[in-house]
């Protein structure tokens, strides 16, 4: 497998050829607490398939990180974690998924509760045409989690602050959120997630718009979430990736290639693919 | 030969220097080693070419048609006999007339020194003509020439046929922009001349309108009154029903439209709503006369109410239904633009779709929908002919929409139809009224336009 000494050339067509012969995953795909299970999923659009067989446990109080090169799937597989795929008419999912033990895709979960449940924050930030006070408080009112003013007020303030965005804007909550800027409209998206404190926060590049400062403050943000949560974030930055999370799952061409502790991964990966990856000879 | 001949000869005399012009432009460039040491591209030597050809020849001829007719008609006042022109202008002019008759029909004229006159006429104009293809030609062909010898490595042959193309531009909108100052200064002008008849404090706030005016002066009854009070609130009491109907129905059909009917309900259900648009005022004014009309008499008795024969009520339900459409494609449009990952933000959260309408598309899409109505708004003010046909011409100040009401158009149209001298009041109140009309429906669209500027600065 580690094959450390191939020419550039003839590495890629090994490479290929290792993609072609992967079977398994490599690694341990399954944890101890596991949060939500996925196993042998398949996701198609249409009659592409961008997804093959892929099965993973995304465990209590673990951040998961999902790596991979452009296209390879990770948005689609997150967003079958929620089912915001249903929204998607040519996309069709195989497999079994659960949380908690209880089938996502059984007809007895209704999606919306389950939403509810595993919160998700998008590549690109898209903030309602509110203020920014509505759009935090969007979640909390839909689902009746405030009695009062005061209460609202309060989950409010305290998720502007977790997601490092209240010191910025505590003189304009009635500013409507399209009016912030790219990385503050993606730190008002965080909070609104957090409002309704999900379960699990399921993340989608969330720092890709962020300067660095506000990248370790989400970083830091999500490491405190990890007391409470499961978390599965989605990067391009193996740097972001070894810092927050405790496992790393390597995604390529729509094939789970490798799945382990992210110490392990960065260090000593087992997958040809992994390796050209992480040492940056892609694919 | 006619102008128009002579403006098609141009024309191919263009085409032809267009592509000599450009022909040159390549002998050239290659003597010049080759098109990158060349300002401008061949076409566009060939363009100047074509345009300096063509361009002043044009002119010459727009001048020179616009000129002809008083220049002849001056010319002939000599052989005019010296008994008419000593009579004065008029008999002058009723002399030239004959004679454009005599041309006109072609008959010989039995009096055969407006025979002779008439004949000289035509003999000038038949000079003038041939003179004007001859200069025309010259024009051209000096034009062209000139364009040719131009044509080197750097001359700048794209800068000239861009500005070229600018101009020509600038009086495209100008011709736009003149028409609608001139259709607003001639309302403007009648307008201003019945206010001097009628004080515009009178107009404005008078409840009574008889636009009866004497035609002698003693004439009982010589006094109309012009009250347009009466005419706004049945124009508003119309409107309102009609938005009362259209607003309602035209939302709920775009909501049901863009986020709950399948693609293939949609492909049928939308050009479908769009009819409604295109059915013929008149045909709404005669379903609203002859069957919501008397529905809605009937009904009214049945529950003890008297309604008049001709109802507001009737007008503005018809009135209501010709602008769903309005209504229902604007707010179509806007809501399906409102983007799929705001509503994806919203499902996240563990929103159901329908609290995702209420709460995020619909305020996302609010301005548009505003912009829409409004522009329906203004399209039921200005609507006349339902109003003609079911609610009637008694001008009654009234909330009632059971009784009969009138409306600004309705009274502009009675006011001018049939025989009328343009200069009295009544004639003039048509335009005061269409004033006022004007202003109210530019003020609506202003704040549409508005409302719909700011709905699209969100998104970008
Ligand atoms: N809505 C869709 N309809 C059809 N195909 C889609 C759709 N969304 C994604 N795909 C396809 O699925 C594959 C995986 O896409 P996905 O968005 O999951 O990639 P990704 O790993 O998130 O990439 P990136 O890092 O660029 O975000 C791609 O080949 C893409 O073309
Ligand atoms: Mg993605």
């Amino acid at each position: 497998m580690n094959t450390q000494t191939t020419t550039s050339g003839s590495g890629t067509s090994a490479a290929s050829d290792a993609f072609d012969q992967l079977k398994e995953t490599v690694g341990d795909v399954t944890v101890t607490d596991p949060k939500m299970c996925a196993r042998n999923v398949d996701v198609f659009y249409g009659d592409n398939q961008a997804i093959y067989d892929v099965s993973l446990d995304i465990g209590n109080n673990e951040v998961i990180a999902m790596i991979g090169p452009s296209g390879c799937g990770k948005s689609t597989f997150l967003r079958c974690l929620n089912r915001m795929n249903d929204s998607i008419p040519s996309c069709r999912v195989s497999g079994d998924m659960s949380l908690d033990g209880e089938d996502l895709y059984s007809t007895s979960l209704d999606p919306v509760l389950l939403r509810a449940r595993v919160g998700m924050v998008f590549q690109k930030p898209n903030p309602f045409a509110k203020s920014i006070y509505d759009n935090v408080a969007y979640g909390p009112r839909i689902h009746g989690l405030a009695s009062n003013r005061a209460e609202l007020d309060d989950i409010v303030i305290s998720s502007l602050q977790k997601a490092g965005l209240h010191e910025e804007v505590h003189d304009r909550l009635d500013a409507p959120g399209t009016s912030l800027s790219g990385g503050q409209q993606q730190r008002l998206c965080i909070a609104r997630t957090i409002a309704v404190s999900p379960e699990v926060i399921l993340m989608d590049e969330p720092c890709s718009a962020l300067d660095p400062i506000a990248t370790a403050r989400i970083e830091e943000l999500i490491d405190e979430l990890r007391q409470n949560y499961a978390i599965a974030i989605v990067t391009h930055s193996m740097q972001q990736a070894a810092r927050v999370s405790q496992r790393t799952a390597y995604f390529h061409l729509g094939k789970l290639v490798e799945v382990g502790s992210t110490n392990n991964i960065f260090t000593n990966p087992q997958h040809e693919l992994t390796e050209n990856y992480i040492t940056g000879r892609f694919g | 030969m006619t102008s128009t001949n002579l403006v098609l000869l141009l024309l191919g005399l263009g085409l032809a220097t267009f592509f000599y012009g450009r022909q040159k432009a390549y002998v050239v460039s290659k003597s010049h080693g080759g098109m990158r040491n060349m300002h401008s591209l061949p076409s566009q030597h060939g363009v100047m070419v074509g345009l300096w050809c063509v361009l002043p020849a044009l002119l010459l001829v727009l001048f020179w048609k616009l000129a002809e007719p008083s220049v002849i008609s001056s010319l002939l006042n000599s052989s005019i006999p010296a008994s008419i022109s000593e009579a004065g202008e008029k008999s002058v002019g009723l002399y030239k007339n004959d004679i454009a008759n005599i041309i006109e029909s072609g008959t010989a004229s039995s009096d055969p020194e407006k025979q002779a006159v008439a004949e000289r006429w035509v003999a000038l104009s038949s000079i003038s003509s041939w003179v004007l293809v001859a200069i025309t030609l010259a024009l051209a062909a000096i034009g062209a020439a000139i364009a040719l010898r131009k044509i080197s490595a750097d001359t700048r042959a794209r800068v000239m046929v861009e500005r070229v193309v600018h101009w020509f531009l600038i009086i495209c909108s100008s011709i736009a922009i003149l028409t609608t100052v001139g259709i607003v200064c001639s309302v403007l002008f009648e307008a201003v001349r019945f206010f001097q008849q009628v004080s515009f404090v009178e107009f404005v706030t008078g409840t009574k309108w008889s636009p009866q005016t004497a035609i002698r002066v003693d004439q009982i009854g010589s006094s109309g009154s012009f009250g347009a009070i009466p005419l706004f609130t049945g124009t508003l009491l119309i409107s309102a029903i009609a938005m009362v109907v259209a607003v309602p129905i035209g939302l709920l059909a775009a909501i049901y439209l863009a986020e709950y009917a399948s693609d293939r309900m949609r492909a049928y259900a939308k050009p479908l709503l769009e009819i409604l648009a295109g059915i013929p005022t008149v045909v709404y004014g005669f379903f609203a006369a002859l069957t919501v009309a008397p529905a809605i008499r009937e009904w009214g008795e049945l529950i003890g109410l008297s309604p008049s024969s001709e109802s507001a009520l009737a007008a503005g339900v018809v009135m209501g239904i010709m602008i769903i459409p309005f209504v229902s494609s604007l707010s179509d449009d806007v809501i399906t633009a409102v983007p799929q990952a705001m509503r994806d933000g919203s499902y996240a959260l563990g929103a159901t779709h329908s609290e995702t309408i209420k709460k995020v598309v619909l305020p996302a899409a609010l301005p548009g929908v505003v912009g829409g109505i409004l522009l329906a708004a203004s399209r039921a003010i200005g609507e006349t002919m339902i109003v003609v046909m079911a609610a009637g011409l008694a001008a009654n100040l009234t909330a009632n929409p059971l009784e009969a009401v009138t409306t600004v158009t309705v009274q502009i149209v009675t006011l001018l139809t049939g025989d009328q001298e343009f200069d009295s009041a009544k004639t003039l109140a048509a335009f005061a009224l269409g004033l006022m009309l004007f202003i109210t429906t530019l003020i609506l669209n202003v704040i549409a336009l508005y409302v719909v500027r700011r709905y699209r600065e969100q998104y970008d």
